[in-house]
């Protein structure tokens, strides 16, 4: 293989070792790596309680598995400390590393991938700070531990992608916490890989696409025909081709328009809804709060998609497991002409099934220049609607939420003014700090 | 923030978790967070035999012992739980001029 022409740098990417546990462990005053903690959020959707995160010792000695472990599967030990959740907290932290890792790269050069991931581009930058890449990486280790008291693991790679799977395979089980993949050593790291959902992009679906064609691990991944791969598996194919061989021609810097925008939201409900009035009450509340979020970034929706998922129990009765339906709409951004199709929506196809998830999106977005009159209702009432709405949002943005909500969120079954309160779901934290 | 805002704030949520459940061990723990320099106050709940849950009831932003005295003095007036300090080896009191922290904790 040639790699003369393939884009060489040197990539850092670098996470936080178990980072929400990590974080509640230093404002606790304890060692991160020793202490057996868990972040739960006990929310009212997570049916008793939805472990976020785990400590490394604790993953050790319960044999724990982030975000998948529920509550019935924490054994009551009198030395496990749970704690709950502070998302404020969380994003803080993120910020402070990330502008730890300024120090040692341009502010162009560093990329927040996930909250507790960062990619930095040191090709410019590495040797103002040590003699080899991974003395700097040990430096950034030791910077950010001594600041925060958290400690980072570091996949080091010629391009983005050789960094994260240096990270994900190596660098989390290395007594250092580092991994290091560069194009020499591609065969010897990457194709020795056999379990090939480990890899970055690669899931279950595509894993089992791959068996089927009998590819079964990333060596036979790298040395199988990358045309063959491309036909059975269109872009993919090429895409993890590549991946197995560690190529990687992102330019980070290059901006990248999507083709289109939407605009939504998805909720888990705190319990099965069986009533026709509580379940639309919900599908309400979420097309006005997608509406208000239109209106704040100026768009009009021309589609709208409804999904429901039926609760386990209907799902586990041989029922299908849901529906999905999308309809076009005349562009708009008013709560009530969203809530009455996403409604409509909804009653064409609910046949009583019980119900958890719920999820809005908003399509066909266009920039909203001015307001679109019809002929069949006073002008003067439509003007007044748009200033309404436009008076409910700017009272709402001075304050909050909860200062102005629709009657029907304080029925029953209503979820918008406790979900008010959450960042990215869960609880965020104390109001007053 | 006030002396008076960190205490009302702290015994508010003390009051909304402390709801005496038996065979069950409440305790305050005190955190000196160098990172942040900053005092954290953790309420934590530790039934017997099992988990032990640790909620998070304030952070004093007022980084000087001597405040903290005066507040911990003041929650104690109230609630005579007991307190687990950590982050404290070497340091004493400002006005009993009693060690805060005997000797450090395994975990810290």
């Amino acid at each position: 293989m040639d790699y003369s022409k393939e884009p060489h740098g040197v990539f850092f990417l670098i996470d936080n070792k178990s980072f929400y546990a990590s974080v509640e462990a230093t404002m606790r005053g304890l060692n991160p790596l020793k202490e057996l903690l868990v972040v739960m959020s006990e929310a009212d959707n997570t049916n008793g309680g939805l472990v976020l995160a785990t400590s490394p010792m604790a993953k050790k000695l319960f044999h724990l598995q982030a975000n998948v472990s529920r509550q019935r599967n924490l054994p009551q030990d009198p030395r496990l400390i749970v704690v709950p959740p502070r998302m404020n907290l969380y994003i803080k932290r993120n910020l402070q590393i990330n502008s730890i890792f300024r120090e040692f790269a341009a502010e162009c050069d560093v990329w927040p991938y996930s909250i507790d991931e960062s990619i930095i581009d040191m090709t410019k930058s590495w040797r103002l700070f040590g003699d080899s890449p991974r003395e700097v990486a040990r430096l950034i280790q030791k910077t950010v531990r001594h600041r925060l008291g958290l400690y980072t693991t570091v996949g080091i790679g010629d391009n983005p992608v050789q960094a994260k799977i240096a990270l994900d395979i190596y660098a989390k089980h290395d007594p250092e916490l580092m991994g290091e993949i560069h194009y020499e050593t591609v065969p010897e790291k990457i194709w020795t890989i056999e379990n090939m959902t480990d890899v970055w992009s690669i899931a279950k679906r595509t894993e089992k696409r791959l068996k089927s064609l009998g590819i079964h691990n990333m060596r036979e991944l790298a040395l199988s025909n990358p045309f063959y791969l491309k036909e059975k598996l269109g872009l993919i194919g090429e895409q993890i081709f590549a991946i197995a061989w560690g190529i990687d021609r992102t330019r980070l810097a290059d901006n990248i328009t999507p083709k289109s925008h939407s605009i939504g939201n998805s909720q888990v409900l705190p319990r099965d809804y069986f009533d026709k009035k509580e379940i639309e009450t919900v599908i309400k509340e979420m097309g006005q709060q997608v509406a208000s979020r239109l209106r704040h970034h100026h768009k009009q929706a021309g589609c709208l998609y409804l999904s429901v998922t039926y609760s386990y129990s209907a799902r586990a009765e041989g029922e299908r497991g849901g529906f999905s339906i999308a309809d076009n709409l005349n562009p708009t951004d008013s709560d009530q002409d969203i809530s009455e199709l996403l409604i409509y929506l909804f009653e064409s196809q609910w046949q009583g099934q019980p119900v958890r998830n719920l999820a809005v999106y908003s399509s066909k977005l266009i920039t909203k220049t001015a307001q679109q009159l019809d002929f069949f209702t006073p002008v003067k009432q439509q003007f007044q609607k748009e200033d309404k709405l436009a008076i409910i949002d700017e009272i709402r943005s001075k304050y909050g939420f909860h200062s102005l909500v629709y009657a029907n969120s304080l029925l029953k079954g209503g979820t918008a003014i406790h979900r008010a309160t959450l960042v990215g779901g869960h609880n965020g934290g104390n109001a007053y700090e | 923030m006030s002396s008076d805002n960190d205490f009302r704030i702290i015994i508010s949520r003390i009051e909304t978790y402390f709801i005496r459940r038996r065979d069950t061990e409440y305790y305050l723990q005190v955190v000196n967070d160098k990172y942040d320099e900053t005092y954290n106050f953790f309420f934590n709940i530790s039934p017997r035999g099992k988990r032990v849950h640790s909620i998070p009831l304030h952070t004093v932003e007022d980084y000087r012992l001597l405040y903290l005295e005066k507040l911990i003095n003041k929650i104690f007036e109230k609630y005579q739980f007991s307190i687990k300090y950590d982050g404290f080896v070497g340091l004493r009191w400002p006005l009993s001029q009693e060690l805060i922290q005997k000797r450090r904790h395994k975990d810290e």
